[in-house]
């Protein structure tokens, strides 16, 4: 994300609750090596049952998901993946802290939503104002989400932990 | 209102205005392995920048340790090539754990910051520091500026009170918490353990903090005592023998007490490490494979427990045992004392310090359908193997019991 004013649009994968690193992302996979990263995701697609699968990889995707998204591991090559696929947001009713961290280092906004995912379809479209904090669903309902924190605001807008400390090389 | 003393370090660290809910903090000591390190090494070469202060970090290479793969050899490589450059002297190749390599080394101690690149690296908060995990590019940020950012957490105080009794150990404490509270029940809270009547080892403090983030905690740390200090004296090294950094008169707003005469051994099934139920329930579960070894169930006294109930028998014939110690230190001394001896008499086989079996990386995996006994802290599908692979968790005295048995059993049949 460069900018939280920009418009974010995609297609839903919907997940559950307490999605891990290890299915979502199999240890085996981890690689320096962008395809391999990728052939991961799709694996832990298939592992958790999911309507989406390598196609799907051909158009933009938000990820809406259930509590605690993102627990257990910390290796990054799980966050690198949804980079690497083209993942734009992850809603979720809450994160786990590490995998929060770093969607926000990788640039991805994780926003925290708690009425959205009993309503949202895997596949349907959706449409994310980061700005007025809203999701639409192609029902044309609106969910609001969390405001996003001052500091990770400014993260995001970087495009992520790395240029943010390039920007501000001067505090070093 | 929950302001314990996680937070206390944390504002004792505070170098500059905060933002939003996040303050930045000085770092104390900062952990990397293997891959989480290989990860960052193209964007550290493209910034240019110089590590903020080496003394300060400790760099281990104990997934890929030694390599099994061509791919996995040449990320060692690299890794191995990076110290050999910036000369970072603190850094331990094939010698364990990089969780049991910090807490055996001179580097912390009560009060510090510590951060790791590696989620388990709450496992050090049993020596009274605030220690938490983050993922490499997080890392990365600290390497270059000695600060992070950090959310003062929500204490909640945890009372360990009475006696362990013979069967119980830390990995037990830890699934109790577990059972209560879910596997997000703590999510970004400090959990500040209190162990009044001296009850729990060290060994059995670190397998506790190790799994504090298996309920979504940001860390897990012990008020530092007796125990600590008489550990950290051994140790040597980093304020070893002296008092703690804070006073014992903090507020907190969420208790939990957890007697110990009440616990019973205890098992989590597949697919979650909350998913908790008493080992003696379990009867007649068969398992093909126990591994005893990780940063939570490696140390020297997870392997004393084995030994004990391993010594002078051997296992069922089905049955696999795998034992890995957590270090070369833990390893030696268990030859010395003979804990090895029992472990490979009773027909174990002994691999070399590292992660191994635990993240399903080499030597232990799980074929489909296989059942497994493990005293590591992970049985998400496909973790230590194929993802029909069934991990259950348990302590080093169940899952030596188990494979004894040749089915999960309560160490205390045995």
């Amino acid at each position: 994300m460069t900018d939280t004013s920009t418009i974010i649009q995609g297609r839903i994968w919907k997940l559950g609750d307490q999605v891990n690193t290890d299915i979502l992302h199999p240890p085996s996979f981890f690689s320096l090596e962008r395809e391999r990263i990728k052939k991961g995701l799709l694996e832990g697609m298939k592992r958790l049952g999911s309507g989406v699968n390598s196609a799907s990889l051909d158009e933009d995707l938000v990820i809406v998901a259930g509590y605690n998204f993102g627990c257990g591991s910390s290796r990054e090559t799980s966050v690198r993946a949804l980079l690497a696929c083209g993942i734009k947001a992850v809603v979720a009713k809450s994160f786990a802290r590490i995998f929060f961290r770093s969607l926000v280092n990788m640039g991805i906004p994780p926003l925290v939503c708690g009425n959205i995912h009993d309503r949202a379809c895997d596949g349907e479209k959706c449409l994310i104002d980061p700005e007025n904090g809203f999701i639409k669903l192609s029902s044309k309902n609106k969910y609001r989400f969390s405001p996003i924190d001052s500091h990770i605001k400014k993260v995001l807008s970087s495009g992520g932990l790395i240029p943010y400390l390039v920007e501000n090389s001067d505090e070093l | 209102m929950g302001n314990g003393f996680s937070k206390k370090i944390i504002t004792d660290h505070v170098t500059g205005e905060g933002e939003g809910e996040y303050l930045p903090v000085k770092v104390d000591f900062v952990l990397l392995h293997d891959p989480a390190l290989v990860l960052l090494l193209p964007e550290l070469e493209k910034l240019q920048e110089k590590i903020w202060n080496k003394e300060k970090v400790l760099i281990t290479v104990d997934h890929f340790a030694p390599p099994s793969t061509v791919e996995r050899a040449n990320l060692v490589k690299k890794v191995i090539d990076f110290i050999e450059k910036e000369g970072i002297t603190n850094s331990l190749v094939y010698k364990g754990i990089c969780h049991q390599l910090l807490v055996e080394g001179p580097w912390i101690g009560p009060g510090m910051l510590v951060l790791g690149a590696d989620s388990h690296t709450t496992t050090a908060g049993a020596l009274g520091c605030f220690a938490t995990g983050m993922s490499s590019t997080d890392i990365l940020y600290t390497l270059i500026t000695g600060k992070t950012w950090l959310m003062p957490p929500t204490a909640v105080r945890i009372d360990l009170t009475g006696k362990l009794p013979p069967y119980i150990m830390g990995k037990d404490i830890a699934l109790e918490l577990l059972k209560r509270k879910g596997q997000d029940g703590f999510l970004y809270k400090a959990l500040e353990f209190y162990d009044r009547d001296k009850a729990v080892s060290m060994d059995d403090r670190f397998a506790i903090c190790n799994m504090v983030v298996e309920g979504g905690a940001k860390n897990g740390s012990f008020f530092p005592d007796d125990i600590t200090y008489e550990y950290m004296t051994k140790r040597g090294g980093a304020r070893g023998g002296i008092t703690p950094p804070f006073e014992d008169n903090f507020q907190y707003k969420e208790k939990i007490k957890v007697d110990l005469a009440q616990l019973k051994p205890a098992v989590a099934l597949p697919h979650s490490p909350s998913n908790v139920v008493n080992a003696a329930d379990l009867k007649g579960v068969a398992i093909d494979q126990v591994f005893i070894g990780s940063c939570t169930g490696g140390r020297l006294r997870d392997l004393r427990m084995a030994a004990y109930i391993l010594g002078g028998k051997r296992v069922e014939r089905h049955v696999r045992l795998i034992i890995q110690p957590a270090s070369n230190k833990v390893y030696m001394e268990a030859l010395k004392r003979g804990y090895i001896q029992s472990l490979m008499d009773a027909g174990g086989v002994i691999l070399n310090p590292g992660c191994g079996p635990c993240g399903g990386i080499d030597k232990g995996i799980l074929a489909a359908g296989e059942r497994c006994v493990s005293a590591s802290n992970r049985n998400f599908k496909g973790r230590m193997g194929d993802p029909l692979s069934m991990v259950y968790l348990a302590s080093p005295l169940t899952a030596a019991a188990s494979a004894l048995k040749g089915e999960i059993t309560d160490p205390g049949e045995v």
